[in-house]
């Protein structure tokens, strides 16, 4: 199904504003700079691609504008006589027509100048040329602006428009002037159709919906018609006619039989007659409205005779008064009826419906004798069959008991009649402000675990999933069978004594256990293989020594002979050092003493007084020193390693806003 | 659903904002800083386009409030003499015979001396370098006899090229043009006419033979839609007319009628 959406049309620029956006994207969008001195096929491609990229723009806009537009040979007639009678069909179609010529001048100019691009030799004259070029497109759509302006006036006309589906039920009002159509759509509908006591209030076609049937009905309110020929009616009242004549619906024609609206029923029938060929194939009803002033009964014999023809052909008469609302919703409800009637009617006709009839088939067998062959029922339905009914009938005498009789309830269920239960609501009743909803009381358990409180959900398990109504039966079973156990010893544990030495086991154990947990933890701190930043703490020592497997071996109990002759942890290295001795001190022979080159102090004693600040400074530059090895990450004081001595995005590209060391 | 007329009908029914009058008097009235502030801070292109368009409006407003004090004023009409031509009468029938004569010795002397009076009579003169490209050819390039025209040029209908080993000139398609914009001084009117040839480049003698046309150069143009007519009563067909663009830089040749 084509449903026309003409709220989706994009905005029509003015062709000032049309230029201005082309030619402002292009200056936002394409490249800006250029020198001289850039080699010439580098600034012929930078000014081609300016006017490459306008002509683009202009051509997408303008293509946009002439897809978008509803092409009249497309859409629906009703679609396409509407917006003829409203914005003039060859208007339309000259101000789309000259759109799409200015796309193709405006491609043609964009082609010409690039092909005289590629000769020039200057930035100069290439400059030019993109100048020319772009004045020239803007120009060509200068020329369009009343087509423009044009095109945007009835984009905002349809955008507004109604969206009348053509294909769907549809009721249509139509009649004089000032004969009540508004006001009735305001009835049946929630739309909000202006009603005014003069005439031609509504000016063009409305649309409402209302429901029947769980369906949904279109409604169109017409503007009203005057009756004269067809090329003397004004754009107002040709709306209400493309509808009456393009539109598959029910017509509702309204005639105001007291004459208020200003014209006499023989005018309104004249009409009638005058559109009567719009109504071809077309359910019509006609309405007499106003009934609350002048019933369509009380009308004078004349007029009478002058609605005899609509007996004659068929066309029923309703009375209603959209004052009073009487009558309003039958005249809907005829009206709808009467639609569906017809489009059932019409559906039945089209060989569509043949297609699917073809597959139901409804077999009548032919009786091949006279005998009756009666469905077989069995003897005991038809006992219960009976049981019921005289059931049924007791129930309705006791009904008639009951009124006179109320105080023999109690006897009700002997007699056969069912005690009716006490429902909730019936205590609630009676009890009144005390009632406190309590369902549990019709569980079935015992009354003494009614009122237990189950959870739901018990340590992470439903409840209801452990529901099993042998639980005590098993249990009993259980425990009868630890009973026995019992009795027969399965359970008694042997004792067993204990004696010093497995108590001096049982400490060894003990400790040897802890000890190993200690280790544990000790190597999982040295495995670590997590980078250790600070060096804030002095280097481990070294664990394993001689002394200390003695300590502890020793603490164990087990004793280390020093001595042994090839115990392997005794064979540590010596410190090497030459074993000769030092040679003897020459005495001083003169007094002055010759002047001895000194070696250089070192660094930390140069230009200190005494040891006791050579301390103090040792400690401060020690400080500073791991301060800055633990900050920075290094392997010490000597570290000076840089991890990239260039980084890329410092060394490459233009300079940006930002500094040298950091952007 | 709003269908039709749904703001006006809203406006109707429920009017407008309480304060929509105050807010459109102050929306006015801020106006003019508005665009104090705009004319100040933009700049550019835009500050220069903005100070044209502002400058057209006040013009036009100067022009109006003058046009509605003229209203009220009441002038005094001369009066018309006895006789008097009325203004679309005027300069019917006046050319006088010895006009017509002496326009035509004008014109046989200036064609004598081959001399027109042309309305821009000082040209900038191009050099060769400037008007043809040299073309290598030969294998390894070394060779350097082509040229190729970078100017627009007009080629005769029946021209055929060479053979490309004897061409000495190109004269490339794309700048080829066989229509100009011709602007007819007394007429103040443009048309699009055809080309017949280049009658002088003023440049050199060579690009009058090779039909390049820049700035000054005397082309002839087929005026026959223009429907003149010679004194002896004969359609004129070919004129002259001169360039008064640059058309390598414009992409078209504008040129005024010679007459």
């Amino acid at each position: 199904m084509v449903l026309y959406n003409f709220k989706k049309i994009a905005v029509v620029p003015t062709s000032k504003d049309f230029i201005d956006f082309t030619l402002s994207k292009t200056q936002r969008r394409t490249p800006c700079v250029v020198h001289k001195h850039y080699k010439i096929s580098r600034i012929r491609g930078f000014y081609m691609r300016k006017i490459r990229f306008t002509q683009q723009n202009f051509h997408d806009r303008l293509s946009q504008i002439i897809q978008e537009f509803p092409k009249l040979d497309n859409v629906h007639p009703f679609y396409a006589d509407l917006m003829n009678v409203l914005y003039d069909k060859d208007h339309y179609k000259i101000a789309l027509g000259q759109l799409n010529h200015a796309r193709h001048l405006i491609d043609n100019v964009g082609k010409d100048y690039l092909r005289l691009l590629k000769f020039g030799d200057s930035l100069y004259r290439c400059k030019q040329l993109k100048r020319a070029a772009l004045g020239r497109m803007a120009t060509i759509m200068k020329r369009q602006a009343s087509n423009l302006e044009y095109l945007e006036q009835v984009r905002q006309h349809l955008a507004r428009l109604p969206s009348i589906d053509p294909y769907t039920r549809t009721i249509i009002i139509c009649g004089f002037p000032n004969v009540g159509k508004s006001s009735f759509i305001n009835k049946i509908t929630r739309a909000e159709v202006e009603v005014q006591p003069y005439a031609f209030t509504t000016k063009s076609l409305y649309v409402g919906h209302t429901d029947y049937k769980y369906l949904r009905w279109q409604v169109i309110d017409t503007p009203g018609i005057l009756d004269h020929p067809l090329d003397e009616r004004n754009v107002i009242e040709m709306q209400a006619v493309t509808a009456l004549a393009h539109l598959r619906a029910i017509v509702l024609y309204f005639l105001d039989p007291s004459g208020q609206c200003g014209h006499s029923i023989s005018e309104q029938m004249s009409l009638f007659n005058s559109i009567k060929p719009l109504f071809n194939n077309k359910p019509v009803l006609v309405v007499a409205n106003k009934s609350d002033v002048v019933r369509i009964e009380d009308i004078s014999e004349e007029d009478k005779e002058l609605l005899k023809p609509l007996e004659e052909n068929n066309i029923p008469l309703l009375s209603m008064s959209t004052l009073s609302e009487e009558g309003v919703s039958e005249v809907k409800l005829q009206a709808c009826e009467a639609l569906l009637a017809y489009r059932i009617e019409n559906k039945a006709q089209t060989k569509k419906l043949d297609g699917i009839l073809n597959r139901l088939h409804v077999a009548i067998p032919k009786p091949r004798d006279d005998k009756e062959r009666l469905p077989f029922i069995p003897d005991s339905v038809w006992i219960k069959k009976l049981a019921k009914t005289k059931a049924a009938a007791n129930q309705e005498v006791e009904m008639d008991e009951d009124e006179e009789e109320e105080e023999d309830e109690e006897n009700a269920p002997k007699l056969g009649k069912k005690k009716k239960k006490k429902t909730e609501r019936d205590i609630e009743m009676e009890m009144g402000d005390d009632y406190i909803l309590d369902l549990k009381k019709n569980y079935d358990l015992p009354d003494e675990y009614k009122y237990d409180i189950i959870p739901e959900i018990w340590e992470g398990h439903n409840i209801a999933d452990y529901i099993d109504p042998e639980i005590f039966k098993k249990l009993e079973e259980l425990e009868k069978e630890e009973n026995i156990r019992d009795e027969a010893g399965y359970y008694a544990t042997p004792k067993i004594e204990l004696d010093s030495t497995i108590e001096d086991i049982k400490k060894l154990a003990a400790q040897i256990r802890e000890r190993k947990e200690i280790m544990k933890q000790e190597s999982r701190i040295a495995a670590t293989t997590k980078p250790k930043l600070p060096r804030t703490s002095t280097a481990s020592a070294r664990e394993r020594s001689v002394s200390r497997l003695k300590s502890e071996m020793a603490r164990i109990g087990v004793d280390i002979d020093e001595k042994a002759k090839d115990a392997n942890y005794k064979r540590t290295r010596g410190r090497s050092r030459s074993l000769s001795k030092p040679g003897l001190k020459r005495m001083r022979l003169n007094s002055a003493g010759d002047s001895r080159s000194m070696s250089r102090a070192p660094r930390d004693k140069s230009g200190v007084k005494d040891p006791e600040t050579r301390l103090k400074l040792k400690k401060i530059a020690h400080k500073a020193i791991a301060k800055k090895v633990g900050k920075m990450g290094l392997k010490g004081e000597a570290d000076r390693f840089i991890g990239t001595k260039m980084p890329k995005h410092l060394f490459s590209g233009k300079r940006g806003i930002g500094k040298t060391q950091r952007r | 659903m709003p269908q039709n007329e749904y703001i006006e009908r809203h406006r109707k029914l429920h009017g407008r904002r309480l304060d929509y009058e105050e807010r459109k008097r102050k929306r006015e009235a801020r106006e003019p800083h508005k665009r104090a502030e705009r004319a100040r801070t933009l700049r550019g292109l835009k500050a220069k386009l903005y100070n044209k368009q502002r400058r057209n409006e006040k013009i036009q407003m100067k022009k109006k409030i003058k046009a509605h004090e003229e209203k009220q004023v009441k002038r005094k009409q001369d009066k018309v003499e006895e006789g008097a031509l009325p203004v679309y009468l005027l300069d019917r029938d006046v050319q006088s015979n010895a006009k017509v004569l002496s326009n035509m010795i004008k014109q046989k002397r200036k064609e004598k001396a081959g001399k027109w009076d042309v309305p821009i009579p000082k040209v900038r003169a191009q050099s060769d370098a400037e008007v043809f490209k040299v073309i290598k050819t030969g294998k390894t390039r070394r060779k350097a006899w082509k040229r190729m025209v970078t100017k627009i040029c007009y080629v005769g209908e029946g021209f055929t090229r060479k053979p490309p080993k004897f061409e000495r000139f190109i004269r490339p398609m794309a700048l080829r043009f066989n229509k100009a914009h011709v602007t007819h001084p007394e007429l103040k009117a443009t048309f699009c006419l055809p080309i017949i040839g280049v009658k002088k480049n003023p440049s050199s003698q060579m690009y009058t033979s090779l039909g390049v046309i820049t700035k000054g150069t005397v082309v002839e143009v087929n005026v026959s839609e223009l429907g003149m007519v010679t004194q002896a009563g004969k359609v004129v067909w070919g004129k002259y007319a001169q360039v008064t663009n640059n058309p390598e830089n414009d992409g078209c040749i504008n040129a005024v009628l010679l007459v």
